[in-house]
């Protein structure tokens, strides 16, 4: 018994130092000239206030699934809005006509997978996910 | 003035135009459907005082129900079609197209649409009927009161930066058709020559906004009832018969110029929440008054809890119709001029409303998508004189409730 809880709390601390520590990359196709982005850049495609890189290649920002930890951390660190923000913000501007939010582009290894084989997306995964088939253009501490 | 029922006729152009983008979607690649759906009621705390919000009992009742449903397609890489469809109960679940456009993306900053359209009177206009996008039930009637909130015709929508700022410009031209209860008697109404601005210029956390539009307003108010024998329209026929041409024309609402200014601001930083928006209406040579209304909202963000309070005030002034008649000449049949003055000026004071209203209001968001909102208004008006001589109190509260998604 003394064991399973020892266990349980183990896991519990990984589990909660894993949410805490997990770096959340910005993630494009290697082939896009730009070499890195600032947050405001990052906030400003998500948001649907910018559509196209700085250099004019046009910009197709690609969301992880609603309710994955990462589109979360992203939303809040970088777009500035929790999850019922993020979706109220949205319906102000899909019921006009005035902007498309992000498509769901599923979870790390399928966002990484949709950029590695798109050079106008970007999206954002797990640091410990980034292999070279994308380039990291801002991290999400 | 209410808008009761739709005009069929009113919806062909959208109708026309809903069923050609019906058929691009069967082969288009890229369709999307959305929604949103809104279900409240509220109740009166006395139903001997004045009536609110369409509100006039004191049990609660579930009538402000509304099913909103958006169909998208892209038809080319620069060209969309987006209907949307509304159900009310308040007007039978009868399904009307409250927009139904083309839109033209020509380049990152420049969009044209075409078709029927949001009238960007407001702050909020565009998502007037999301109620999961604000923080009210429904924004401050005491603002958003126009009769009107679309449009048939074209706009140009230009987005960029000027600067370290993000700002909208928002052009456009077109004429509406539509029937109101105005004093409880139907009464068409149409626009011509329909022409606005708006324009926005924010930054991160906040927006100012300001919006100006004319048009050619005529409503056909001769079946208003003005006694129990006599309509405006027949008062009208009464003040030509003594000689009063330009008086007479000034109750009629035809194709008069009029005009509405809007400047507003909003701000949002996530954990407090502001807005606060100023309009007026300008009734050119109509007997309609001179609207000024305005709220300020202030609201606080705590956990999924939104707690707000609104104040909002009404403060029409009344035209003055009767300029130009003597006073107290006398006149075969009425008695003198005076009757007509003061026939005039009661028919122009009933147009104009004072009123304030204090609102507070919580949204929970439930889960993402679904929001529960409660209000209670606080409303303070004159008290009113019925024709039995019942004096009908001014103050009144409401509360009600509602639960809104987006889907």
């Amino acid at each position: 018994m003394k064991k399973l809880l020892n266990s349980l709390a183990m896991i519990f601390v990984l589990a909660t130092a894993n949410v805490a520590l997990a770096e959340i990359a910005v993630i494009v196709h290697p082939t896009l000239s730009v070499s890195s982005l600032t947050e405001d850049d990052v906030s400003r495609l998500f948001l649907g206030k910018a559509k196209s890189f700085p250099g004019g290649t046009q910009a197709v920002p690609i969301n992880q699934n609603e309710g994955s930890a990462a589109r979360d951390k992203f939303n809040e660190s970088v777009c500035k809005k929790n999850a019922s923000q993020y979706k109220a913000y949205w319906s102000q501007l899909v019921f006009t006509g005035k902007g498309t939010p992000p498509k769901d582009g599923g979870d790390d290894a399928a966002v990484k997978a949709l950029i590695a084989a798109n050079p106008n997306m970007i999206g954002y995964i797990d640091s410990s996910a980034v292999d070279a088939s994308v380039k990291v253009v801002f991290k999400v501490p | 003035m209410k808008k009761i029922s739709s005009n069929r006729k009113k919806n062909h152009l959208a109708w026309t135009i809903a069923l050609v983008m019906a058929a691009p979607f069967a082969c288009a690649s890229d369709v999307n459907f959305s929604g949103f759906l809104s279900v409240g009621g509220g109740m009166l705390d006395d139903e001997d005082a004045v009536a609110y919000g369409g509100y006039d009992e004191e049990d609660l009742t579930f009538d402000r129900n509304l099913l909103g449903l958006q169909v998208s397609g892209q038809i080319n890489e620069k060209v969309t079609a987006t209907a949307q469809l509304i159900a009310r109960s308040n007007n039978d679940y009868e399904v009307d197209a409250e927009w139904a456009y083309l839109s033209w993306q020509a380049n990152d900053f420049v969009k044209v649409r075409a078709g029927r359209l949001r009238t960007p009177f407001y702050m909020y206009s565009d998502f007037l009927d999301v109620g999961y996008s604000y923080a009210w039930i429904t924004p401050p009637q005491e603002v958003y009161y126009l009769p009107f909130n679309n449009v048939d015709g074209v706009d140009v929508y230009l987005t960029g930066t000027l600067g370290i700022f993000d700002t909208s410009l928002q052009a456009y031209f077109g004429s509406f058709t539509d029937d109101l209860v105005l004093s409880g008697a139907p009464a068409d109404a149409e626009t011509r020559n329909q022409i606005g601005l708006s324009g926005t210029l924010g930054k991160d956390w906040w927006t100012l906004r300001a919006a100006y539009h004319q048009a050619d307003l005529t409503i056909d108010v001769t079946g208003i009832p003005i006694s129990q024998t006599a309509t405006l329209g027949s008062f009208v026929n009464t003040l030509r018969t003594f000689g009063f041409n330009s008086n007479a024309d000034r109750v009629l609402v035809e194709e008069d110029d009029v005009t509405f200014a809007e400047v507003g601001i909003n701000i949002d930083t996530g954990r407090f929440v502001a807005a606060a928006e100023h309009v007026e209406f300008d009734p050119g040579d109509a007997i309609l008054s001179k609207n000024i209304r305005e709220y300020v909202m202030v609201g606080v963000r705590a956990g999924d809890w939104l707690i707000h309070l609104t104040a909002a005030k009404a403060k029409d002034e009344a035209t003055h119709p009767e300029t130009g008649i003597p006073v107290g000449q006398p006149l075969p049949v009425v008695g003198s001029t005076n009757f007509l003055i003061g026939t005039l000026q009661a028919i122009a004071n009933s147009q104009a409303i004072e009123r304030d209203v204090l609102t507070l209001g919580t949204r929970w968001d439930v889960t993402t998508g679904t929001a529960i909102k409660f209000q209670i208004d606080d409303i303070d008006s004159p008290d009113s004189v019925l024709v039995d001589g019942t004096v009908v109190s001014g103050q009144q509260k409401v509360f009600s409730v509602a639960v809104q998604t987006v889907f």
